[in-house]
């Protein structure tokens, strides 16, 4: 049976959902998929009756990445990208999605004073958020110090850690915009833990979908995680068909509105 | 939403052209009753038949026909009239039964998008150029096209591609692309071929007020939409989406604040707007951190700022889109102006000062009537090629 590899980090509820949105097409496609992390990444080639290989988020290197390009393998990055290489790439739209959640936050709740809970800064994710984020503030001309743009690295204990300092600091803020919807449960609970009311004082809004997040009634932006995967596999497939792609391919997000910040 | 006399215009044969066969009848009735369900005029074969005022055995056939290619679907009983009689059974328009690609390209980049049939963009794809012409382009176009292909969840209906440039959009050629290095490229005919789809190309402006037209916020019947990007250009829709056209202006002479003359890309264009940036912007860049190159969104930033060169240069963009807006006021007498493109960005601020300023150089009661808008869509040319490939081939807008 053909196979497909997907090179993946350390266990995490998002890469779950990426490789459940892998299979889902790979199952109907009659590709066998195996999973590579940890050293196993090196020894990907070696795979036999290998087609093509899926890449989630930075976990290969960028030489890595060139010795699987120039051995002619066809290959699909998710959520990342490497400039230099003519990789294509499937991820979500960032900026559609911090746009949809600043002017929520903007418009309908009036927050005037935000706070920015940082993803992992080497992830193509976390850069885009934020550069859209700085972008949004430009738009609705608001300013926000440096001082407000605080650590997450995609950790929920390191964001609410980096919250609660910053309550602890007494500098007002309105609003806690974070860079994922982990990151941003966790800081949903350090605030209320610290007496803050969410929404009542301050609202918090993330980014990505996931039952954990309707449970703890988040507002975010709801990146379809599955779909990324199932869009990634559908990317390298055609690419094993023969078809030519460069270029990103971006999917739509869709603003989900629940409690923890004003009402839509 | 269209009127019944908008819709009866469909109808009406066309006395130049040449005598409509019996195929081309029944497509242009195909096409008056689909675009009835699919504004919302008649949901039912009863009403199709007294709205578009032909034979129900003829719709009955028609409807047949839609239905058994997915455009419509029955979706239960409506009421009887008052006189009694069958119940109707109601159409609803499908709006995924095609999937339509709709492409941009432009100096710097190609952005497409695959789209349903309401328009709603279900994926994009983005490729940058980095200085690439000609055939470069060309193959980087189809691998746009390739990337959406693969995401298809319902049949292609078709392809449309919008350039900056000179285009014949009746032959589907460029005649001239300097940016892409094009010159009478045949793109229509090459991308058709290659994908076996029916495909549009047209100007890129023409296609932003398309875009506006169709699934934009306004509800206006004639509009004009001023697109700036590395470009300088003029789109309009008028008389109901019955004419449309665009064309680049950069190469229109005008008079600049300091009496000199020169070509409107000089002022607008965004090479020549970046270098006064730079130099507006230069003393605080590092802070601004807004991502790896200057836009318009830097300019925004030192206006908001209230650096007084920058304020000075808003007034003097706002000069030459005041005069390009009183030239389309005084000659199409648009319901609506939009501002779209890159220079979007500058936001409200910058629209404002235009509107004042052609109040200085139109009589003032000819705004009264007209709204204004800036559109930062990013991807309003590719949705202005699916609405242009739309009415091309199924009536619908």
């Amino acid at each position: 049976m053909p196979t497909l590899a997907t090179i993946i980090g350390p266990p995490n509820v998002y890469q779950s959902a990426v490789i459940a949105g892998i299979e889902s097409v790979t199952t109907e496609q009659g590709y066998e998929m195996r999973l590579f992390a940890g050293d196993e990444r090196d020894h990907v080639l070696e795979t036999p009756d290998l087609s093509g290989v899926l890449v989630v988020v930075n976990t290969a290197s960028d030489a890595l990445l060139g010795t699987i390009k120039r051995a002619g393998l066809p290959i699909s990055l998710i959520a990342h990208q490497v400039p230099h290489l003519p990789i294509p790439v499937v991820m979500s739209n960032n900026p559609e999605g911090i746009a949809a959640l600043m002017q929520h936050l903007v418009v309908k709740c009036k927050c005037r004073a935000p706070v920015f809970v940082r993803g992992l800064i080497v992830q193509n994710d976390a850069i885009e958020r934020e550069r859209a984020f700085r972008q949004e503030l430009i738009h609705y001309h608001l300013r926000v110090p440096e001082s407000h743009y605080l650590r997450g690295d995609f950790e929920p204990d390191i964001a609410a850690d980096s919250i609660r300092q910053f309550v602890a600091s007494g500098i007002s803020f309105d609003a806690v915009v974070v860079s994922d919807y982990m990151m941003a449960i966790a800081v949903t609970q350090a605030l209320r833990a610290a007496g803050c009311a969410v929404p009542g004082q301050v609202s918090v809004v993330g980014f990505g979908d996931a039952p954990e997040a309707e449970a703890a009634g988040l507002t975010t932006v709801a990146a379809n995680i599955l779909e990324l995967g199932a869009s990634a596999a559908r990317q390298l497939i055609s690419q094993i068909n023969g078809v030519q792609i460069t270029g990103v391919t971006m999917l739509g997000v869709r603003l989900v509105v629940r409690e923890t910040s004003c009402p839509e | 939403m269209l009127t019944e006399s908008q819709m009866n215009s469909i109808g009406k044969p066309d006395m130049k052209t040449r005598k409509a066969t019996h195929s081309q009848l029944r497509l242009q009735n195909r096409q008056l009753l689909l675009r009835a369900v699919y504004t919302g005029l008649a949901n039912s074969r009863v009403d199709l038949a007294h709205t578009s005022g032909l034979a129900k055995p003829t719709v009955s056939d028609l409807i047949s026909e839609l239905i058994d290619e997915g455009y419509l679907i029955e979706i239960g009983l409506g009421q009887s009239t008052d006189e009694g009689g069958k119940r109707p059974r109601l159409l609803e328009f499908v709006p995924d039964a095609r999937h339509v690609i709709g492409v941009s390209v432009s100096g710097k980049r190609i952005l497409g998008v695959l789209a349903n049939l309401d328009g709603r963009v279900l994926v994009r794809h983005e490729q940058k150029l980095n200085g690439a012409q000609g055939q470069i382009v060309i193959d980087l176009l189809s691998n746009v096209i390739n990337g959406l292909i693969a995401q298809l969840s319902a049949p292609l209906l078709c392809i449309g591609i919008g350039v900056s440039g000179l285009i014949d959009p009746q032959k589907g050629i460029v005649r001239l692309a300097p940016l892409l290095g094009w010159k009478e490229i045949r793109l229509a005919e090459i991308i058709s071929r290659k994908y076996h789809i029916p495909t549009y190309v047209a100007n890129s402006t023409e296609l932003a007020a398309m875009a506006q037209f169709a699934f934009g916020q306004t509800d206006a019947n004639s509009l004009v939409t001023i697109l700036v990007n590395d470009s300088v250009g003029v789109g309009a829709v008028l008389d109901n989406g019955q004419y449309h056209s665009g064309s680049e202006l950069n190469q229109l002479q005008v008079v600049s604040t300091d009496g000199s003359k020169r070509v409107l890309e000089t002022f607008l264009g965004w090479s020549s707007v970046r270098q006064r940036t730079e130099a507006i912007i230069a003393p605080y860049l590092d802070s601004l951190l807004i991502g790896d190159e200057l836009t318009y969104l830097h300019l925004r930033q030192a206006i908001l700022d209230e650096q007084p060169d920058a304020l000075a240069f808003q007034e003097e963009l706002a000069e030459y889109l005041a005069q390009i807006c009183s030239w389309v006021i005084m000659l199409m007498r648009p319901e609506h102006i939009s501002l779209a493109g890159t220079i979007s960005n500058m936001g409200q601020p910058l629209l404002d000062c235009v509107i004042d300023k052609t109040r200085e150089l139109v009589q003032p009661d000819l705004l009264e009537t007209i709204t204004f808008s800036v559109d930062t869509s990013l991807h309003l040319v590719p949705l202005g090629a699916v609405a242009h490939t739309l009415q091309k081939e199924l009536g619908l807008i």
